[in-house]
């Protein structure tokens, strides 16, 4: 049996499928396409599937990951790779799957394009240049925290509307873009506009890519 | 509008995969190269309609067809539908998010009365004039087919064509004669006129209704040259019938989220109450070897990890044993699990029983319906309480600790004392769990025990009967309550406003259609929705019309009156109907088809349960 990594896009109507959407699709297309995966074997038998990190509703991820593990040694990783996009919709491609390196608790940063109609860089640098930047952030127990989003920001590079950010990402300290938006829409006092996130990759602490 | 701009949009509502289409499954053709556009319009939110079987079978089977492209239409729930008003997006096909007043047909299904405002709210939100009279071109075409289609007048003056019976052969000639009539330039009362000429299709504009001074109908006469009655089809060989072998995979969660198996259409058992019991009729069965072979099939394309079969009444199919032995070799191979729904009471054997469970324990449902013999005798549900109380042992001894029972309160002849029976035969559940020395240890039993109120509905020995009234409803359920004395006891009854709605549109006649017009023009929409539902504005609606729906459900039916649907044809003859309503109020049963053959009529197919040999 193998641990198994595979990378996909997911784009076009697919933005629209939640993650929790996407596991039951996952499982699905896992099924159809026959793949010799590994069950779980407790009281409710599933397909074993982990994503690494989960994708936002409305985003498009461009380097997407899930792993599996493979019960057939002899059943190639190009094979895999290609059972799988002849079930898929082409808006989830599958790009290649490698037997994993990183374990997925070394993911520290994901990149993040954010794509507008217009904004005002100059106050987007201002807003970035702060020490700290302080915002409301739900946890998971359905309060509201303040935390100070600012260290998590590695980098951050805007150039014709369009924002590179690099966050932090992963278990702990995770940042969603929007909520960096959020806090920006609020320091200049402004209604939120609409833009498109794409995540372009996954890193682990040396940003080097997730693998 | 833009991609971009509509994406924004989507990503403002809760759920945008409602609206978003591009599932699995789901088909995309070149508009240019089909002659025929079929918008099928399920009225109700997509995770309902996405549930139903009829679609799934009608939009594959359309679809196999090169010159046709049917897509899907859900009614947008509220958050959606305001963003579609504010920003003028016309009612959309989600294939090829197309505005569907473009297409030639506009097809509904009809499954429950509740959703009649849904079918005015989404002709309205695709910009297509409700009323068929307003509608001057030959397209859109409006049509509509399902169950409530055995009663369609309340909707006669928005639908263009009805669709009786099963849809499979009836809605591919209509749409032949209506690509014929469209390269002829027709007009659209000569095309009207020559699809009335097909068995199954009832054109509601070529029929003229004439009232008694009482408001009873006096005569519904056919114009034009549309027959005089017009008879339901089937589809007489289930086994060569047309079934898809895939289904469009959603990707939000549904109602019903798993592949289905037809077994067989209709049923032999005849409960009074049951309108599915009688507008299906002939019984015909898939053969096993059919059902597998689709069933595996199914599974492989959509990688679904469940199936269920599906049927009237599943442990009624002659071969169950045999198909389950089949199924369950290659479904638990692949993780796949198989659900058995609308199991009986009386033929739920133990094997059968450790059969399920070697599945999945979930949750036993039955339906004695009502709570005495006398009265089950009366809805010819032929259940004892016996078999109630050993089926509930066989499940209690295999480790199920919970049962829940479905109930109707309002059936006719019903007395206190029936009421007391249903509190009754829970308590005996109850008792009978505490006495077993072997019932799994430490466990406390659950009896779920769930009241609705009975409406009677057309094509049923009941149509003739009156509804309870609402007060007489709250009594009844005043009175339920105060019989429960155990915790173990769950009962629970619905407020039932949109049951006396449901009645009324049930067997109401074309002078509904004004109400249903008010109705709508006040807002409501999606009635069978508790959030949505809005008695106040009907009665309104009711009192602005002069029409009182006590008039169409409060009363009771001689046997000579014609009613609204008396010249729709559905196999069951109105003297069966007769003779069972009178059977019934004697308190006697009628044996089942596979017993004994009850000369309803059905046997005019030459098909079916009625040929079989015994």
């Amino acid at each position: 049996m193998r641990n198994v990594r595979i990378f996909y896009e997911k784009k076009g109507r697919m933005k629209f499928v939640s993650h929790l959407d996407m596991n039951r699709f996952m499982s699905r297309l896992i099924a159809k396409a026959k793949i010799p995966v590994w069950f779980t074997e407790g009281f409710n038998q599933h397909a074993y599937m982990n994503f690494a990190v989960p994708l936002s509703l409305g985003y498009v991820g461009l380097y997407e990951i899930v792993d599996v593990k493979i019960t057939d040694d002899n059943y190639s990783l190009s094979q895999l790779i290609d059972d799988l996009n002849a079930v898929s919709t082409p808006d989830i491609h599958f790009l290649k799957a490698t037997e994993s390196v990183m374990h997925t608790k070394e993911i520290a940063f994901a990149e993040f394009k954010l794509l507008f109609d217009e904004i005002n860089t100059e106050k987007l640098n201002e807003f970035l240049a702060q020490e700290s930047i302080i915002c409301a952030k739900k946890t998971k127990k359905g309060g509201v925290k303040d935390i100070d989003i600012a260290p998590l920001i590695k980098k951050a590079e805007i150039k014709d509307n369009k924002l590179t950010l690099i966050l932090s990402a992963g278990n702990e300290n995770n940042l969603n873009p929007s909520l960096v938006m959020t806090a920006f829409f609020d320091f200049c006092g402004i209604e939120p506009i609409y833009y498109e996130v794409t995540r372009t990759m996954i890193y682990n602490k040396n940003l080097e890519a997730f693998c | 509008m833009n991609n971009k701009e509509f994406e924004r949009l989507l990503l403002s509502v809760q759920k945008p995969g409602r609206y978003s289409g591009g599932e699995i499954n789901s088909v995309i053709k070149d508009k240019h190269s089909v002659d025929v556009r079929f918008a099928f319009c399920f009225p109700d939110t997509y995770e309902i309609g996405m549930s139903h079987l009829g679609m799934k079978i009608l939009y594959s089977q359309f679809n196999a067809r090169e010159d046709i492209w049917c897509e899907r239409v859900f009614a947008p729930w509220l958050d959606f539908e305001e963003v579609m008003r504010q920003n003028n997006i016309p009612l959309f096909a989600l294939e090829s998010r197309d505005p569907i007043k473009d297409f030639d047909f506009i097809g509904f299904t009809l499954q429950y009365e509740m959703s009649y405002t849904n079918v005015l709210n989404m002709l309205d939100l695709a910009g297509v004039p409700l009323k068929s009279a307003d509608r001057k071109e030959l397209s859109p075409l409006v049509v509509a087919g399902g169950p409530c289609a055995c009663n369609p007048e309340p909707l006669a003056d928005f639908v263009d064509i009805f669709f009786l019976g099963e849809g499979e052969e009836v809605d591919l000639e209509v749409i032949d004669l209506y690509k014929k009539h469209k390269k002829m330039g027709s007009s659209k009362p000569e095309f009207l006129r020559e699809a009335a000429k097909i068995e199954g299709v009832y054109v509601p504009s070529l029929y003229d209704i004439s009232y008694n001074e009482d408001g009873t109908i006096k005569e519904i006469s056919a114009q034009n040259g549309a027959p005089k009655t017009v008879k339901k089809r089937i589809i007489k060989d289930l086994n060569t019938a047309f079934y898809p072998e895939n289904f469009v995979v959603p990707f939000i969660q549904i109602v019903h989220d798993r592949a289905v198996q037809e077994i067989f259409r209709g049923c032999i058992r005849g409960c009074r109450f049951c309108q599915a019991g009688f507008i299906y009729r002939p019984v015909r069965e898939k053969s096993a070897e059919v059902i597998n072979r689709q069933a595996k099939c199914l599974c492989e394309n959509t990688g679904y990890d469940e199936i269920s079969i599906s049927s009237l009444s599943s442990s009624d199919y002659t071969e169950l044993e045999p198909l389950l032995n089949e199924m369950l070799d290659w479904t638990q191979q692949n993780h796949i699990s198989l659900a058995l729904p609308s199991l009986r009471i009386d033929n739920f054997s133990e094997e059968l029983l450790q059969k399920i469970s070697h599945i999945r324990k979930s949750g036993l449902t039955f339906a004695p319906e009502a709570g005495t013999q006398r009265l089950r005798d009366v809805i010819n549900k032929n259940v004892t309480e016996e078999e109630i109380l050993s089926t509930c042992k066989i499940a209690f001894e295999g480790g199920h600790t919970a049962v829940k029972l479905y109930f109707m309160m309002g059936l006719p002849t019903e007395t206190d004392e029936d009421l007391k029976g249903i509190a009754d035969l829970g308590q005996k559940i109850v008792d009978m769990y505490y006495n077993m020395p072997n019932r799994p240890k430490g466990k406390s039993v659950s009896v779920s025990m769930s009241v609705a109120v009975f409406v009677p509905k057309p094509f049923t020995p009941f149509q003739f009967e009156p509804q309870i009234s609402k007060a007489e409803m709250e009594r009844k359920q005043a009175f339920l309550k105060s019989c429960i004395t155990t915790r173990k006891i769950d009962l629970s009854m619905h407020d039932s406003s949109t049951s006396f709605l449901e009645g009324a549109f049930a067997k109401g006649d074309r002078r509904l259609c004004d109400v249903l017009y008010t109705a709508f023009k006040k807002g409501c929409k999606f009635d069978s929705w508790n959030e949505c539902f809005d008695l106040d504005k009907w009665n309104e609606a009711f009192a602005e019309c002069g029409i009182n729906p006590d008039f169409y459900s409060g009363r009771l039916r001689s046997y000579d009156e014609i009613n609204p649907w008396d010249h729709l044809d559905y196999a069951v003859s109105k003297d069966f109907l007769v003779r069972e309503h009178k059977t019934a109020v004697l308190g006697k049963t009628t044996p089942n088809c596979r017993e004994k053959c009850s000369a309803c009529g059905a046997n005019c197919y030459g098909e079916g349960v009625c040929y079989e040999k015994r």
